[in-house]
């Protein structure tokens, strides 16, 4: 037998996440289907068992103290010491020696990063105001970022070639603060983010990827690592990262 | 850049440590131990029994579970200047989330971990009678609590964040970084699931 209906349906309508006149419309439509009032009814019991049996994990009680002791430190206490800092700025030093010798680092973005990007975009949207300095003047977003990061970031308006700027934001990848660029192509919200790299990557490339329907593209650049995530079509980032200098 | 007060507090000099990253990663540990604290009160402790709850389900151990929320927490703080919105909530349990992926994927050596859902609809199913019914509301807790942890990892992180944590689906849908319509799918998919995964032991034990 036919039924408009879906299971998806039922579970919408039991977690009241059906507008009214939707929920309404199902309402009257178990009147007339059974199936459907049986799977809602199966449902309903489910989450009454669910409710009753009280599965949520509480924590030990010290947790909480463990996790603030933590907090309150350095994420590396072993140099949190006079010594210890300067322990660290000499082998800065030889770090930053040995860097502009020669490459040292295979060039590999961290596993998982294609993740975050996809969730800091995600995350941007939901909240509903993905800028903090919303305009489309370059001369306008650029400066904002100095003073909240170690880095100026190339911010160039893009809108004669289909990818207007609207605005930037401060945000969060890898461990540390980045610069977030938001373009529109179409109806599409892009975000790319970019951040010096750590070590002279040289730039092997576009690599593009997708995860969880949003198309994601990366590059280095100029010392410089690019990542520009949307569900717009992977065709369109790559002209964005093509414009933006990837080659 | 640093001035020369800086410079005399920290018996370092600019030659030393040069890269303004460095820098600013020196005035954070030092000067912001405080601001570290109450942070840490404002965004993680109101909030930590659900980012436990979520982290435990998703690990299947304590050990394992504090682990998570310790890296959680210690992101939180950094990621704060970042946070401009009302659901610190939904927010940290992203966090938590994110952590444990992370901590998978380290696990297993990057291998990807595969997401072999279909995301189809389905028509509702009769469901059984009214005895399979009134066997779904008397099941026991503890074959419930089997059914969760035999649920695959994308359903099962659903199922926590509705069901235990009460997140509407908009918030679900923020904290695992999918549509609303995958969120929906997972949890008629999860419940489907779980009705299915009583009812075969509940016949099994004998129950009317």
């Amino acid at each position: 037998m036919s039924c408009p209906y879906t299971e998806q349906d039922v579970t919408a309508y039991l977690d009241g996440e059906l507008d009214l006149t939707s929920a309404l419309a199902f309402e009257r439509h178990l009147e007339e289907h059974a199936d459907c009032a049986r799977a809602l009814a199966a449902q309903r019991a489910l989450r009454e068992a669910i409710a009753s049996a009280d599965l949520r994990f509480r924590p030990a009680p010290d947790l909480a103290r463990r996790l603030r002791r933590a907090a309150a430190e350095p994420a590396t206490p072993r140099w949190a010491s006079w010594q210890g800092l300067q322990t660290v700025a000499a082998l800065l030093l030889v770090a930053v020696a040995s860097w502009s010798l020669g490459r040292v680092w295979p060039p590999r973005p961290a596993p998982g990063l294609a993740d975050e990007v996809v969730a800091s975009h995600v995350r941007s949207l939901l909240a509903g105001h993905p800028a903090d300095v919303a305009s489309t003047d370059q001369h306008t977003v650029k400066p904002w970022f100095t003073g909240k990061l170690d880095y100026s970031p190339t911010v160039i308006d893009l809108t004669d070639r289909g990818f207007p700027l609207t605005g930037g934001r401060l945000d969060y990848l890898d461990h540390h603060a980045v610069a977030a660029l938001i373009y529109r192509a179409d109806k599409h919200v892009i975000n790319v983010f970019t951040w010096p790299t750590a070590y002279g990557m040289d730039g092997a490339g576009l690599s593009a990827t997708s995860r969880q329907g949003f198309h994601v593209v990366h590059w280095t650049q100029g010392g410089m690592t690019w990542w520009a995530v949307s569900d717009a079509s992977e065709e369109r980032l790559r002209q964005l990262a093509q414009l933006l200098g990837s080659s | 850049m640093a001035t020369h007060a800086q410079e005399a507090a920290f018996g370092v000099t600019i030659a030393e440590a040069d890269s303004p990253a460095m820098l600013s990663k020196i005035r954070d540990r030092f000067f912001r131990q405080d601001d570290r604290r109450s942070r840490f009160e404002r965004t993680v402790l109101p909030h930590l029994d659900a980012a436990w709850d979520l982290a435990r389900w998703l690990t299947g151990n304590d050990a394992d579970a504090e682990d998570v929320v310790q890296t959680a927490s210690l992101r939180a703080l950094q990621f704060f200047d970042g946070f401009h919105g009302v659901n610190a909530r939904a927010w940290l349990l992203a966090i938590v989330r994110n952590a444990f992926y992370t901590w998978l994927q380290q696990r297993h050596r990057g291998h990807e971990i595969a997401d072999p859902f279909d995301e189809t609809v389905h028509a509702p199913e009769s469901g059984g009678g009214d005895p399979e019914v009134e066997l779904l509301r008397r099941a026991d807790g503890r074959l419930l609590r089997k059914g969760f942890e035999a649920l695959p990892l994308p359903l099962r992180e659903v199922m926590v964040l509705r069901e235990l944590e009460g997140l509407s689906y908009k918030e679900i849908a923020a904290v695992a970084a999918v549509p609303i319509g995958t969120v929906m799918s997972r949890l008629s998919r999860a419940r489907r699931q779980l009705q299915d995964f009583l009812i075969a032991h509940g016949v099994k034990e004998g129950r009317p």
